[in-house]
Protein backbone atom coordinates (compact mmCIF):
# COMPACT_ATOMS: atom_id res chain seq x y z
CA UNK A 1 0.00 0.00 0.00
CA UNK A 2 2.76 2.46 0.91
CA UNK A 3 4.52 1.53 -2.34
CA UNK A 4 1.41 2.52 -4.30
CA UNK A 5 1.21 5.76 -2.33
CA UNK A 6 4.84 6.62 -3.04
CA UNK A 7 4.43 6.06 -6.75
CA UNK A 8 1.10 7.92 -6.70
CA UNK A 9 2.89 11.04 -5.42
CA UNK A 10 5.48 10.69 -8.15
CA UNK A 11 2.71 10.38 -10.75
CA UNK A 12 1.10 13.67 -9.70
CA UNK A 13 4.43 15.45 -9.71
CA UNK A 14 5.05 14.16 -13.23
CA UNK A 15 1.55 15.18 -14.36
CA UNK A 16 2.22 18.68 -13.08
CA UNK A 17 5.70 18.98 -14.61
CA UNK A 18 4.56 17.63 -17.99
CA UNK A 19 1.86 20.32 -18.08
CA UNK A 20 -0.79 17.57 -18.21
CA UNK A 21 -2.76 19.12 -15.38
CA UNK A 22 -2.62 22.54 -17.06
CA UNK A 23 -3.78 21.12 -20.41
CA UNK A 24 -6.68 19.20 -18.87
CA UNK A 25 -7.75 22.12 -16.67
CA UNK A 26 -7.80 24.64 -19.51
CA UNK A 27 -9.46 22.40 -22.09
CA UNK A 28 -12.16 21.07 -19.82
CA UNK A 29 -13.01 24.51 -18.46
CA UNK A 30 -13.24 25.72 -22.08
CA UNK A 31 -15.57 22.80 -22.89
CA UNK A 32 -17.65 23.65 -19.86
CA UNK A 33 -18.13 27.23 -21.06
CA UNK A 34 -18.44 26.42 -24.74
CA UNK A 35 -21.51 24.19 -24.44
CA UNK A 36 -23.91 26.86 -23.10
CA UNK A 37 -22.22 29.48 -25.30
CA UNK A 38 -22.90 27.52 -28.49
CA UNK A 39 -26.46 26.85 -27.41
CA UNK A 40 -26.96 30.53 -26.73
CA UNK A 41 -25.36 31.74 -29.97
CA UNK A 42 -26.98 29.19 -32.30
CA UNK A 43 -30.19 31.15 -33.09
CA UNK A 44 -28.18 34.37 -33.65
CA UNK A 45 -25.61 32.61 -35.82
CA UNK A 46 -28.38 31.09 -37.91
CA UNK A 47 -29.89 34.55 -38.33
CA UNK A 48 -26.52 35.99 -39.41
CA UNK A 49 -25.97 33.14 -41.84
CA UNK A 50 -29.44 33.23 -43.39
CA UNK A 51 -29.70 37.00 -43.54
CA UNK A 52 -32.83 39.08 -43.17
CA UNK A 53 -34.62 37.83 -46.26
CA UNK A 54 -35.72 34.73 -44.41
CA UNK A 55 -38.39 35.69 -41.97
CA UNK A 56 -38.87 32.17 -40.64
CA UNK A 57 -39.14 31.95 -36.90
CA UNK A 58 -36.17 30.08 -35.44
CA UNK A 59 -36.80 28.06 -32.33
CA UNK A 60 -35.22 29.39 -29.14
CA UNK A 61 -32.41 27.31 -27.62
CA UNK A 62 -33.17 25.26 -24.55
CA UNK A 63 -31.14 23.69 -21.77
CA UNK A 64 -31.28 20.47 -23.76
CA UNK A 65 -29.25 22.10 -26.60
CA UNK A 66 -26.61 23.10 -24.10
CA UNK A 67 -26.35 19.54 -22.77
CA UNK A 68 -26.30 18.15 -26.28
CA UNK A 69 -23.25 20.30 -27.02
CA UNK A 70 -21.65 19.29 -23.72
CA UNK A 71 -21.97 15.54 -24.32
CA UNK A 72 -20.89 15.92 -27.93
CA UNK A 73 -17.69 17.70 -26.84
CA UNK A 74 -17.03 15.26 -24.05
CA UNK A 75 -17.61 12.02 -25.92
CA UNK A 76 -16.10 13.08 -29.25
CA UNK A 77 -13.08 15.15 -28.17
CA UNK A 78 -12.78 15.16 -24.37
CA UNK A 79 -12.26 11.48 -23.67
CA UNK A 80 -9.79 11.16 -26.56
CA UNK A 81 -7.81 14.11 -25.28
CA UNK A 82 -7.61 12.35 -21.92
CA UNK A 83 -6.45 9.19 -23.71
CA UNK A 84 -3.81 11.22 -25.56
CA UNK A 85 -2.53 12.78 -22.34
CA UNK A 86 -2.26 9.38 -20.60
CA UNK A 87 -0.99 7.67 -23.74
CA UNK A 88 2.75 7.43 -23.03
CA UNK A 89 2.39 6.83 -19.32
CA UNK A 90 4.06 3.40 -19.20
CA UNK A 91 5.90 3.26 -22.54
CA UNK A 92 7.70 6.57 -21.95
CA UNK A 93 9.08 5.40 -18.61
CA UNK A 94 10.10 2.05 -20.04
CA UNK A 95 11.93 3.64 -22.99
CA UNK A 96 13.71 6.21 -20.83
CA UNK A 97 14.58 3.62 -18.18
CA UNK A 98 13.32 5.65 -15.23
CA UNK A 99 11.60 2.64 -13.65
CA UNK A 100 14.66 0.37 -13.48
CA UNK A 101 16.09 2.00 -10.38
CA UNK A 102 12.82 2.01 -8.47
CA UNK A 103 12.01 -1.60 -9.27
CA UNK A 104 15.44 -2.99 -8.46
CA UNK A 105 15.19 -1.15 -5.15
CA UNK A 106 12.07 -3.12 -4.32
CA UNK A 107 9.09 -1.19 -5.67
CA UNK A 108 6.58 -3.92 -6.63
CA UNK A 109 5.63 -3.82 -10.29
CA UNK A 110 1.90 -3.94 -9.62
CA UNK A 111 2.27 -0.73 -7.56
CA UNK A 112 3.43 1.12 -10.70
CA UNK A 113 0.37 0.10 -12.70
CA UNK A 114 -2.16 0.59 -9.90
CA UNK A 115 -0.81 4.03 -8.96
CA UNK A 116 -0.80 5.13 -12.60
CA UNK A 117 -4.33 3.79 -13.05
CA UNK A 118 -5.71 5.53 -9.98
CA UNK A 119 -4.00 8.84 -10.77
CA UNK A 120 -5.37 8.77 -14.31
CA UNK A 121 -8.89 7.86 -13.17
CA UNK A 122 -8.86 10.74 -10.67
CA UNK A 123 -7.72 13.15 -13.40
CA UNK A 124 -10.54 11.84 -15.63
CA UNK A 125 -13.17 12.33 -12.94
CA UNK A 126 -11.96 15.81 -11.96
CA UNK A 127 -11.58 17.03 -15.57
CA UNK A 128 -15.04 15.89 -16.61
CA UNK A 129 -16.55 16.87 -13.26
CA UNK A 130 -15.22 20.43 -13.51
CA UNK A 131 -16.50 20.95 -17.03
CA UNK A 132 -19.84 19.43 -16.03
CA UNK A 133 -20.28 21.80 -13.10
CA UNK A 134 -19.42 24.84 -15.24
CA UNK A 135 -21.92 23.82 -17.93
CA UNK A 136 -24.48 23.11 -15.23
CA UNK A 137 -24.05 26.58 -13.71
CA UNK A 138 -24.31 28.51 -16.98
CA UNK A 139 -27.14 26.31 -18.26
CA UNK A 140 -29.18 26.78 -15.10
CA UNK A 141 -28.65 30.55 -15.40
CA UNK A 142 -29.29 31.03 -19.13
CA UNK A 143 -31.84 28.29 -19.80
CA UNK A 144 -34.04 27.91 -16.72
CA UNK A 145 -36.50 25.51 -18.38
CA UNK A 146 -37.72 21.99 -17.67
CA UNK A 147 -36.28 20.39 -20.82
CA UNK A 148 -33.50 18.53 -18.96
CA UNK A 149 -34.82 17.08 -15.72
CA UNK A 150 -32.10 14.47 -15.05
CA UNK A 151 -28.92 16.50 -15.39
CA UNK A 152 -27.18 15.00 -12.35
CA UNK A 153 -27.99 11.44 -13.33
CA UNK A 154 -26.59 11.55 -16.87
CA UNK A 155 -23.00 12.42 -15.96
CA UNK A 156 -22.32 9.30 -13.86
CA UNK A 157 -22.03 6.90 -16.81
CA UNK A 158 -19.31 9.11 -18.37
CA UNK A 159 -17.31 9.01 -15.15
CA UNK A 160 -17.78 5.25 -14.92
CA UNK A 161 -16.66 4.82 -18.52
CA UNK A 162 -13.33 6.30 -17.40
CA UNK A 163 -12.59 3.16 -15.35
CA UNK A 164 -12.72 1.14 -18.55
CA UNK A 165 -11.15 3.60 -20.99
CA UNK A 166 -8.17 4.44 -18.77
CA UNK A 167 -7.50 0.71 -18.31
CA UNK A 168 -7.46 0.25 -22.09
CA UNK A 169 -5.02 3.16 -22.55
CA UNK A 170 -2.76 1.73 -19.84
CA UNK A 171 -2.83 -1.73 -21.44
CA UNK A 172 -1.92 -0.28 -24.85
CA UNK A 173 0.90 1.73 -23.31
CA UNK A 174 2.23 -1.37 -21.53
CA UNK A 175 2.03 -3.81 -24.44
CA UNK A 176 3.47 -1.58 -27.18
CA UNK A 177 6.64 0.48 -26.68
CA UNK A 178 5.43 3.60 -28.41
CA UNK A 179 4.29 6.87 -26.90
CA UNK A 180 1.11 6.95 -28.93
CA UNK A 181 0.21 3.26 -28.56
CA UNK A 182 -2.04 3.86 -25.56
CA UNK A 183 -4.07 6.40 -27.48
CA UNK A 184 -4.24 4.34 -30.69
CA UNK A 185 -5.32 1.17 -28.88
CA UNK A 186 -8.00 3.12 -27.00
CA UNK A 187 -9.25 4.72 -30.23
CA UNK A 188 -9.34 1.31 -31.90
CA UNK A 189 -11.29 -0.22 -29.02
CA UNK A 190 -13.70 2.72 -29.08
CA UNK A 191 -14.24 2.34 -32.83
CA UNK A 192 -14.83 -1.41 -32.45
CA UNK A 193 -17.41 -0.82 -29.73
CA UNK A 194 -19.11 1.77 -31.95
CA UNK A 195 -19.30 -0.80 -34.77
CA UNK A 196 -20.56 -3.43 -32.34
CA UNK A 197 -23.43 -1.10 -31.53
CA UNK A 198 -24.99 -1.96 -34.90
CA UNK A 199 -25.76 -5.41 -33.51
CA UNK A 200 -29.05 -4.82 -31.75
CA UNK A 201 -28.77 -7.73 -29.33
CA UNK A 202 -25.62 -6.40 -27.60
CA UNK A 203 -26.61 -2.72 -27.48
CA UNK A 204 -27.70 -2.76 -23.86
CA UNK A 205 -24.47 -4.52 -22.84
CA UNK A 206 -22.10 -2.33 -24.82
CA UNK A 207 -19.91 -0.05 -22.65
CA UNK A 208 -20.17 2.66 -25.31
CA UNK A 209 -23.76 3.28 -24.19
CA UNK A 210 -22.25 5.06 -21.18
CA UNK A 211 -21.03 7.91 -23.38
CA UNK A 212 -23.68 7.88 -26.12
CA UNK A 213 -27.00 7.68 -24.26
CA UNK A 214 -26.42 10.66 -21.96
CA UNK A 215 -28.65 13.12 -23.74
CA UNK A 216 -31.59 10.70 -23.56
CA UNK A 217 -30.87 10.30 -19.86
CA UNK A 218 -30.83 14.09 -19.38
CA UNK A 219 -34.12 14.52 -21.22
CA UNK A 220 -35.68 11.64 -19.37
CA UNK A 221 -36.49 9.72 -22.56
CA UNK A 222 -34.35 6.84 -21.31
CA UNK A 223 -34.13 5.43 -17.80
CA UNK A 224 -30.76 4.73 -16.17
CA UNK A 225 -31.87 1.10 -15.61
CA UNK A 226 -31.72 0.68 -19.40
CA UNK A 227 -27.92 0.94 -19.39
CA UNK A 228 -27.27 -0.88 -16.11
CA UNK A 229 -26.11 -4.03 -17.98
CA UNK A 230 -23.62 -1.90 -19.91
CA UNK A 231 -22.41 -0.38 -16.61
CA UNK A 232 -21.81 -3.90 -15.25
CA UNK A 233 -19.88 -4.95 -18.37
CA UNK A 234 -17.82 -1.74 -18.18
CA UNK A 235 -16.72 -2.31 -14.58
CA UNK A 236 -16.01 -6.02 -15.15
CA UNK A 237 -14.05 -5.30 -18.34
CA UNK A 238 -12.07 -2.58 -16.53
CA UNK A 239 -11.01 -5.04 -13.81
CA UNK A 240 -10.05 -7.75 -16.31
CA UNK A 241 -8.05 -5.31 -18.46
CA UNK A 242 -6.29 -3.91 -15.39
CA UNK A 243 -5.40 -7.48 -14.37
CA UNK A 244 -4.04 -8.25 -17.84
CA UNK A 245 -2.03 -5.02 -17.75
CA UNK A 246 -0.40 -5.93 -14.43
CA UNK A 247 0.35 -9.44 -15.73
CA UNK A 248 1.88 -8.03 -18.95
CA UNK A 249 3.95 -5.52 -17.02
CA UNK A 250 5.24 -8.31 -14.75
CA UNK A 251 6.58 -10.17 -17.82
CA UNK A 252 8.08 -7.08 -19.41
CA UNK A 253 11.81 -6.43 -19.64
CA UNK A 254 12.57 -2.96 -18.37
CA UNK B 1 -27.59 42.04 -35.29
CA UNK B 2 -23.85 42.62 -35.57
CA UNK B 3 -20.91 40.55 -34.44
CA UNK B 4 -20.01 43.03 -31.72
CA UNK B 5 -23.55 42.87 -30.40
CA UNK B 6 -23.30 39.09 -30.17
CA UNK B 7 -20.07 39.50 -28.26
CA UNK B 8 -21.28 42.09 -25.77
CA UNK B 9 -24.52 40.24 -25.10
CA UNK B 10 -22.54 37.19 -23.98
CA UNK B 11 -19.67 38.72 -22.02
CA UNK B 12 -19.96 36.35 -19.03
CA UNK B 13 -19.23 33.51 -21.45
CA UNK B 14 -16.63 35.16 -23.68
CA UNK B 15 -14.46 36.82 -21.05
CA UNK B 16 -13.39 33.64 -19.18
CA UNK B 17 -12.78 31.92 -22.54
CA UNK B 18 -10.46 34.73 -23.63
CA UNK B 19 -8.51 34.65 -20.37
CA UNK B 20 -8.09 30.87 -20.58
CA UNK B 21 -6.87 30.90 -24.17
CA UNK B 22 -4.53 33.82 -23.47
CA UNK B 23 -3.12 32.04 -20.40
CA UNK B 24 -2.55 28.86 -22.36
CA UNK B 25 -0.90 30.83 -25.18
CA UNK B 26 1.51 32.54 -22.78
CA UNK B 27 2.34 29.31 -20.94
CA UNK B 28 3.05 27.53 -24.23
CA UNK B 29 5.25 30.34 -25.58
CA UNK B 30 7.25 30.56 -22.33
CA UNK B 31 7.78 26.81 -22.36
CA UNK B 32 8.77 26.91 -26.05
CA UNK B 33 11.34 29.69 -25.72
CA UNK B 34 12.91 28.35 -22.52
CA UNK B 35 14.09 25.27 -24.40
CA UNK B 36 16.62 25.12 -27.19
CA UNK B 37 14.99 22.29 -29.12
CA UNK B 38 11.58 20.87 -29.95
CA UNK B 39 10.60 17.29 -30.77
CA UNK B 40 8.93 17.77 -34.15
CA UNK B 41 9.37 20.65 -36.57
CA UNK B 42 11.07 23.82 -35.41
CA UNK B 43 10.36 26.72 -33.08
CA UNK B 44 8.95 28.98 -35.78
CA UNK B 45 6.34 26.41 -36.82
CA UNK B 46 5.30 25.82 -33.21
CA UNK B 47 5.11 29.57 -32.54
CA UNK B 48 2.76 30.02 -35.48
CA UNK B 49 0.67 27.02 -34.42
CA UNK B 50 0.40 28.23 -30.82
CA UNK B 51 -0.56 31.78 -31.80
CA UNK B 52 -2.91 31.09 -34.69
CA UNK B 53 -4.59 27.76 -33.93
CA UNK B 54 -6.16 28.36 -30.56
CA UNK B 55 -6.43 26.53 -28.29
CA UNK B 56 -5.35 23.33 -30.06
CA UNK B 57 -1.97 24.62 -31.24
CA UNK B 58 -0.82 25.09 -27.65
CA UNK B 59 -2.24 21.70 -26.60
CA UNK B 60 -0.51 20.01 -29.54
CA UNK B 61 2.74 21.73 -28.59
CA UNK B 62 2.56 20.48 -24.99
CA UNK B 63 1.74 16.92 -26.07
CA UNK B 64 3.83 16.49 -29.25
CA UNK B 65 6.31 19.33 -29.53
CA UNK B 66 7.70 19.96 -26.07
CA UNK B 67 11.14 18.49 -25.49
CA UNK B 68 10.92 16.31 -22.37
CA UNK B 69 13.58 17.30 -19.85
Amino acid sequence: MSAILTFWHKEWLAAWRNYHILILAVIFVIFGIEAPLMAKLMPDLMKLALGDQFSIKLPQSTSSDSWQQFYKNTSQIGIFLLALVFSGTVSQEVSSGTLVNLITKGLPRYAVIIAKYLAAVVQWVVAIGVSFIITWGYTAYYFPDDKSPHVWLAIWPVLLFGLFFVAVVLLGSTVVNSNYAGFLVAALVFASLALLNYVKAVKRWNPIALVTDNLDLVRGTEKITHILPACGVTVAAALVILGVTIWTFNQKRL
Amino acid sequence: MHNSELFFNNLPLFVPLMFLELGLLIAALISLYRRQTVRHGNRLIWTLAIVFIQPFGAIAYFIFGREVD
